[in-house]
């Protein structure tokens, strides 16, 4: 049994993960308490906040980081937020994020709710080549570390950044009301250590980040974080259900020891989430067969040699 | 209105340093770019004895802002755009803090510069292969072409986008032309899928391994299995539900509710804000020892073998 | 024209992930080629990003001003930058036998400027992270043991407690009190970060059962923290693989069909 061919264990998983995709559905979750965390800090701002998103994923990692771009920008334009946006990680991530940013506009444009403009409700800054200088710059001097970026206009021209309504008032970044970071490396220690006593952060990282985030989040350094495909799950189910807010049967569908945190009425809640978050269920059923499988295969192999186990 | 921009010019503040574009900055640009090179003549004929110190003496200038900056006194809630400082100290914290952004800007510049050794390098192996007809040349080609494909047509359809488009028209697509279907043919077509197809390999290799390698064999290789396994059982919501109802009804019907304590996703909260955090944070506190103790001796010159 | 384009585009990324995959297979030419074309495509497209998202808009355009236009007045430019192109350039003399010292230079200057850094990343990171490990392990009650529930049996459902007093009242008794199962909670936070950190002490010789001990200890909690890190990067690869599966069967299927 220890010799079963490794193509053969790929073509089972590709088997699994392609059938898990053709049965999307809405599984009864407890989202992770960081994962609240995040939703009620982003929830709780006021309507029309000024937020920094640096946006620090490319399509290498589109599995978790594209779910987690969508749910942030939904819930920004949701809660009509104005919101800068840069990469200080990979220099094709804010082409990346610029497409993303297209679509949820077209997509919020079609259900007939605002439409998101360039200059006029975001502000795109393009890439900075060294996280560690520019995010030491932004706390020291935001108007200095972003001098010269020009933002295009909803009529095609190009205004200095902080002429825009997105930046009219901001001076420094403490007049900011949030700085979210999506990532898929180490970018989000880099910005708490400069920024995080500047701002608040909250964070959208991947599974491989996330174990390293997560003290952060115990010591408070960051707001909330929501990690990996679960976490993209997580934000979506909260989108949809809120925090002590929809009810089934009588209980509330997410509780906590904190307020209620509403749902979010309008536009798109569940999305890529729901359609992959089944099928991690399969692949992770899959990983755990194979570890026991492979152990009661050793196991059983010592003990036909009389070895005692 | 023709003497609009002119009387716009005139309210600009210039200074030794900054001019408006004219002949007068061009000049100066030719200057700047002089003094770069007489700097760097000089350097070259510095003793060879003495090269260390160059060395040790541009790292130790390029930290010494940060460092000044964080530890010179400044007012706790100063706010360097509107507020003046009102004595000598105050002047030097203001100063240091207008100081951090040009010198972020350098090491972007420089960094810059710095990626240009590696495509360097990457063409003159890959050259090299072809000339001389090593073995696989021909993927080399291949290599070289896209290569050169992705930079000529990506910086052409940045210029259309930035100096020819300039009512943003070339964000739709129905006015692009060829240049920008290449562009994205090349970036969001192929290049942005093999970077996600590249990544996504590694499940397939951590399955096999999971199945060959991942044996109870000590207590150490137990408990990060059991970690690993709750962790997993936690990422499974159906599975976490369907228990946690179970649960439920079990502490509903012998009125104790001690036994919600043995939820999978309660007992992983706890395992995780427990154990796993801490622990995380111990490996990470060893590492970030580590990166203090190697920066202040690369900072000071310490460091044998480091930059020197 | 769009749908075709489309369809096309779609088609050749399917190809290519392919193409990659096939190294699952076995080692083939395939797979080199597709290789090949990427490092192709990520060193090019390096090129274009550092121009057009670093060197144009700190270097050139700070350095080149901007003449004054109907809109917005001039933008003076520092001729000072020009002075960097060399000194960034002294890079290259990693290829030159005799000058290749000087490529240092600018490594150095970016070390540096890492380097300067590090005391105010290192008290940033750790001085709350410090503070938050810091624990209190002495529980102030004994009765009861564990934290009240604030949840009660109602009609075979486990419920929030109803009662607005009674509701008040225990979560005024938890606020109020450290309890022995907490207490307990946090000692086993704050030993198993001190003897996981233990671990790193290569200084002096550890001697003696308890020293040894702790060590040991420490190792077996190091587990429980890889534990957690490979449980998470496994739920990482397997979005990734998911995320190329539903492009191959959904989106590629889809636009087919639609091109169609």
């Amino acid at each position: 049994m220890q010799k079963v061919d490794r193509r053969v264990l790929y073509g089972i998983l590709v088997v699994c993960v392609c059938v898990g995709l053709f049965f999307p559905s809405t599984i009864r979750t407890d989202p992770d308490p960081s994962s609240k965390s995040f939703y009620a800090a982003v929830k709780s701002l006021p309507q029309g906040s000024t937020i920094i998103v640096q946006t620090d994923w490319t399509n290498s990692t589109r599995g978790e980081s594209l779910g987690h771009f969508e749910n942030l920008m939904r819930l920004l334009m949701d809660g009509e937020h104005k919101f800068i946006f840069y990469s200080a990680a990979d220099p094709a991530a804010p082409q990346v994020a610029r497409t993303v940013i297209a679509r949820i506009v077209a997509e919020r444009k079609e259900q007939g709710l605002k439409e998101y403009k360039i200059g006029e409700d975001y502000v795109d800054l393009g890439f900075f080549p060294n996280a560690e200088a520019t995010n030491t710059s932004m706390g020291a001097n935001l108007k200095a570390a972003w001098a010269g970026r020009k933002s295009k206009t909803p009529d095609g021209k190009e205004i200095d950044i902080f002429k825009t309504p997105v930046l009219a008032k901001v001076n420094k970044i403490e007049d900011c009301q949030m700085m979210v970071v999506i990532t898929a490396s180490q970018s989000i220690d880099i910005a708490v250590q400069r920024l995080a006593q500047k701002i608040d952060i909250t964070a959208l990282v991947t599974g491989v980040v996330g174990p390293t985030v997560l003290p952060f989040y115990q010591s408070q350094q960051i707001k909330g974080v929501a990690v990996g495909l679960k976490g993209v799950y997580d934000i979506e189910y909260l989108m949809e259900y809120g925090i002590n807010d929809a009810e089934i049967e009588g209980r509330k569908y997410v509780t906590w020891d904190g307020p209620k945190v509403d749902k979010v009425e309008q536009g798109t809640r569940f999305s890529r989430g729901r359609q992959y978050y089944g099928t991690l269920h399969v692949a992770l059923a899959l990983l755990i067969l194979a570890v026991v499988m492979g152990n009661v295969a050793m196991f059983a192999a010592r003990r036909r040699k009389g070895e005692q186990v | 209105m023709n003497l609009f921009p002119s009387m716009m010019a005139q309210v600009v503040e210039e200074s030794f340093f900054k001019k408006v574009p004219g002949p007068g900055l061009y000049g100066l640009l030719a200057l700047g770019l002089i003094l770069g090179i007489v700097l760097c003549l000089a350097l070259s004929r510095v003793p060879s004895n003495m090269r260390r110190w160059v060395i040790v003496g541009f790292t130790f200038l390029a930290g010494l802002p940060y460092v000044a900056a964080y530890l010179w006194p400044t007012p706790v809630a100063a706010d360097f755009q509107t507020e003046i400082p009102r004595n000598g100290v105050e002047k030097v914290g203001f100063f240091l803090n207008q100081a951090m952004d040009p010198v972020g800007t350098i090491t972007n510049i420089i960094q810059g510069f710095l990626l240009g050794v590696g495509f360097y390098s990457l063409v003159r192996i890959h050259y090299t292969k072809v000339k001389r007809r090593q073995e696989n040349w021909g993927f080399s080609i291949v290599l070289l072409t896209c290569f050169v494909l992705m930079a000529v047509i990506g910086l052409w359809d940045w210029q259309m986008r930035t100096f020819v488009d300039t009512t943003g028209a070339l964000n739709v697509r129905d006015n692009w032309t060829a240049v920008n279907y290449i562009q994205d043919f090349l970036f969001e077509g192929i290049y942005q899928q093999m970077d996600s197809a590249m990544f996504s390999m590694i499940a397939f290799f951590i399955l096999s391994a999971a199945y060959r390698a991942f044996r109870i064999r000590s207590v150490e290789a137990t408990v990060m299995m059991a970690s690993a396994l709750i962790l997993m059982l936690n990422l499974m919501g159906a599975l976490t539900f369907a228990q946690g109802n179970a649960i439920e009804s079990l502490a509903a019907n012998s009125n104790n509710m001690f036994l919600m304590n043995f939820k999978i996703n309660t007992f992983a909260d706890w395992l995780r804000s427990t154990m796993q955090i801490p622990a995380i944070r111990a490996i990470d506190f060893g590492v970030g020892l580590g990166a203090l103790a190697m920066g202040l001796r690369l900072w000071l010159g310490l460091e044998k073998g480091g930059v020197t | 024209m769009n749908l075709n384009y489309d369809v096309i585009k779609i088609t050749a990324g399917v190809i290519a992930t392919i193409g990659l995959y096939s190294i699952l297979y076995k080692e083939n030419r395939f797979y080199r080629l597709f290789e090949h074309i990427f490092l192709g495509l990520a060193a090019g497209y390096t090129i274009v990003a550092t121009w057009k998202d670093t060197l144009y808009p700190q270097w050139w355009q700070k350095m080149m001003g901007q003449a004054a236009t109907a809109d917005a007045p001039a933008v003076p430019g520092y001729w000072i930058y020009a002075a960097l192109l060399p000194i960034g350039l002294l890079a290259y003399l990693v290829f030159n036998k005799k000058h290749n010292w000087m490529s240092k230079i600018p490594i150095g200057v970016i070390l540096g400027l890492w380097s300067g850094q590090q005391i105010q990343v290192w008290w940033n990171t750790w001085g709350p992270q410090i503070f938050s490990s810091m624990q209190p392990i002495i529980p102030t009650t004994f009765s009861p043991l564990n934290v009240p529930s604030t949840m009660e049996a109602v009609g075979g459902k486990v419920l929030p407690i109803a009662d607005p007093d009674r509701a008040a009242a225990v979560q005024q008794q938890i606020t109020n009190n450290l309890f022995v199962t907490q207490a307990l909670t946090n000692f086993i936070f704050v030993i198993t970060f001190i003897s996981a950190f233990s671990y790193f002490i290569f200084s002096f010789e550890l001697k003696g059962k308890l020293m040894t001990g702790v060590n040991k200890f420490g190792r077996w909690m190091l587990m429980i923290g890889f534990g957690a890190i490979f449980g998470s990067t496994v739920m990482a690869r397997f979005a990734l693989v998911i995320d190329r599966m539903a492009y191959i069967v959904i989106e590629w299927v889809q636009a087919l069909t639609r091109g169609a």
